[in-house]
């Protein structure tokens, strides 16, 4: 492998993003196996910002499970700046954000925001700089004493996000962070979501089943489709980094969107055969 | 605030000693009456003279009941808590001790009382081990499994974030088991001062259940009715403290059904 990095400059240049070469996973049940993912490529730059979008089953999630090294795959390899993914998380090069933000119920937010801090065994006052800087990122500042509980929904996915910032991962890793919540709220997330995004340089990798999700936070959307879970379309999304919700009204938007909605009913065609 | 907490609080209070007051109306009754004849059981007033004349002779045993009920308390639910967190960490451990921890369970401690102090002899080392044994199950028991509730996602979370087995069960397992844990406290708080006692019994010059008993064989009922309702009094006590431990050290668990 490093031989063709070296051999290969275009190769070496992508050694800092993530790297997905021919990833299987096969689950076996006795005598029935099941593929989630069926040999996946993907490239996804230093910076960029991609997401996955397809049906259930199509192995979206599963893709961003073996990268946030909690599957190993059956085949293949998943490189997160040239790591392995048990690297990575050794490294706490990246951070997962789930669908339902984990917080942990005993802990105040301010706490919960620190935790990932506290585990790395950051020093207390640095601990605290830093999760208050990530507070006010998130636009939480004045919640920091409220446990989980007391929060919105919303308001708990921004700490989860927080929390994610707060060892400053070079990979944001995010499964569908937004996906519980009303469509105006998500909008709006999206779009903080993407001032973080800029201000921290992290490259993402986002799971979504919205389509609009997917076009304002993205370079490239990669197109999933299930039974064998597998890559089917990556359609680039050529909007910049520097994007306000007036997007949505320039037709560009318009025609990613139905071109989206055309890839994804291709993708799905196959259950109503 | 605080008036809504005062009314909260006559609102919890106020019934149980509403019933008390009768019940304690109703013995007096009975008792003027000649139902029951006063030697088996004394009038209220007469008592509470056994309770104020008695105070030093109650003192001494309900002190020394206390102590071994208290210090073996402290010792079982430690070493019940220690072992507990032993079977955490192997599953192959706990499939040994486990359902046998569970078997001990039918045993009944009394059965038990007469070998311990055959063994360590009379006095505080054999009731200890005795209330120490009462704290240990529970502990054991509920905390095997209080240290497996933690959700997935904590787990997860925590993996992702490249946590140690040991911060692992700092952080989730042991808050999560919180409930577990004030579950057993509360459960072996009653029984470690039953067990003091029936420890006493036979085992102890001195002590509540010594005093039930001596009071019984020279037939003073005042004085045996006065142990039975300070060893009562002690035991609502320590449970009283356990429950507001736990509301100190769990703040959060206010706040998740309020909202």
């Amino acid at each position: 492998m490093s031989a063709v990095l070296a051999a290969q400059p275009s190769l070496r240049a992508r050694a800092d993003g993530i790297s997905i070469r021919d990833v299987q996973m096969v689950y076996r049940r006795g005598a029935q196996t099941t593929t989630a993912l069926a040999g996946c490529d993907l490239d996804i730059p230093a910076g960029s910002w991609v997401s996955l979008i397809g049906a259930s089953g199509c192995g979206k999630s599963t893709l961003l499970r073996i990268l946030s090294d909690i599957v190993q795959p059956t085949s293949g390899q998943a490189l997160l700046g040239g790591l392995t993914p048990a690297e990575a998380r050794a490294q706490r090069r990246f951070a997962l954000v789930s669908q339902h933000a984990v917080m942990l119920p005993w802990r105040r937010v301010l706490a919960n925001v620190e935790l990932g801090l506290e585990v790395a065994r950051v020093p207390k006052a640095e601990r605290r700089r830093r999760a208050e800087e990530a507070i006010d990122m998130v636009g939480l500042r004045g919640f920091e004493k409220a446990y989980p509980s007391e929060l919105s929904g919303g308001m708990r996915q921004r700490a989860a996000i927080a929390r994610a910032l707060t060892l400053k991962p070079a990979y944001l890793l995010m499964d569908e962070p937004f996906g519980a919540l009303d469509e105006l709220l998500r909008d709006r997330l999206n779009f903080e979501l993407l001032r973080i995004l800029n201000e921290t340089k992290a490259t993402l990798l986002l799971v979504t089943h919205s389509i609009s999700e997917a076009i304002i936070l993205s370079d490239k959307v990669v197109v999933m489709s299930p039974r064998p879970g597998r890559i089917t379309r990556e359609i680039d999304i050529d909007f910049g980094h520097n994007r306000s919700p007036t997007m949505r009204d320039d037709p560009r938007f318009g025609r990613l969107e139905s071109e989206l909605r055309h890839a994804l009913g291709d993708s799905m065609g196959d259950e109503h055969h | 605030m605080t008036c809504a907490k005062t009314s909260q609080w006559a609102a919890i209070v106020l019934p149980p000693v509403i019933l008390l007051g009768i019940i304690l109306a109703l013995w007096a009754w009975v008792s003027a009456q000649g139902m029951i004849p006063n030697y088996l059981l004394p009038p209220p007033a007469k008592l509470w003279d056994a309770i104020v004349n008695g105070r030093s002779v109650l003192w001494r045993h309900g002190l020394a009941t206390t102590q071994e009920a208290l210090i073996g308390y402290v010792i079982g639910s430690l070493l019940g808590l220690l072992a507990a967190i032993v079977l955490s960490f192997s599953r192959r451990l706990r499939a040994c001790f486990f359902p046998l921890a569970l078997a001990t369970q039918a045993i009944p401690i009394i059965a038990v009382t007469p070998l311990i102090v055959l063994v360590m002899g009379r006095g505080m080392p054999a009731i200890l081990t005795l209330v120490s044994i009462t704290a240990f199950f529970p502990m054991l028991i509920n905390m095997t499994r209080g240290l497996r509730v933690a959700d997935r996602g904590y787990h997860e979370l925590l993996h992702s974030l490249a946590a140690t087995r040991l911060q692992r069960l700092l952080m989730i397992e042991l808050p999560a088991a919180f409930p577990y844990l004030f579950a057993a406290l509360r459960v072996a708080a009653t029984a470690c001062f039953i067990n003091a006692i029936v420890g006493e019994w036979i085992g102890s010059n001195i002590g509540l259940g010594y005093l039930v008993v001596i009071s019984g064989q020279y037939f003073r009922m005042p004085m045996l009715w006065a142990a039975i309702v300070v060893t009562a009094a002690l035991t609502l006590i320590l449970a009283g403290i356990v429950a507001m431990v736990e509301r100190a050290v769990t703040p959060w668990a206010a706040t998740e059904h309020g909202t």
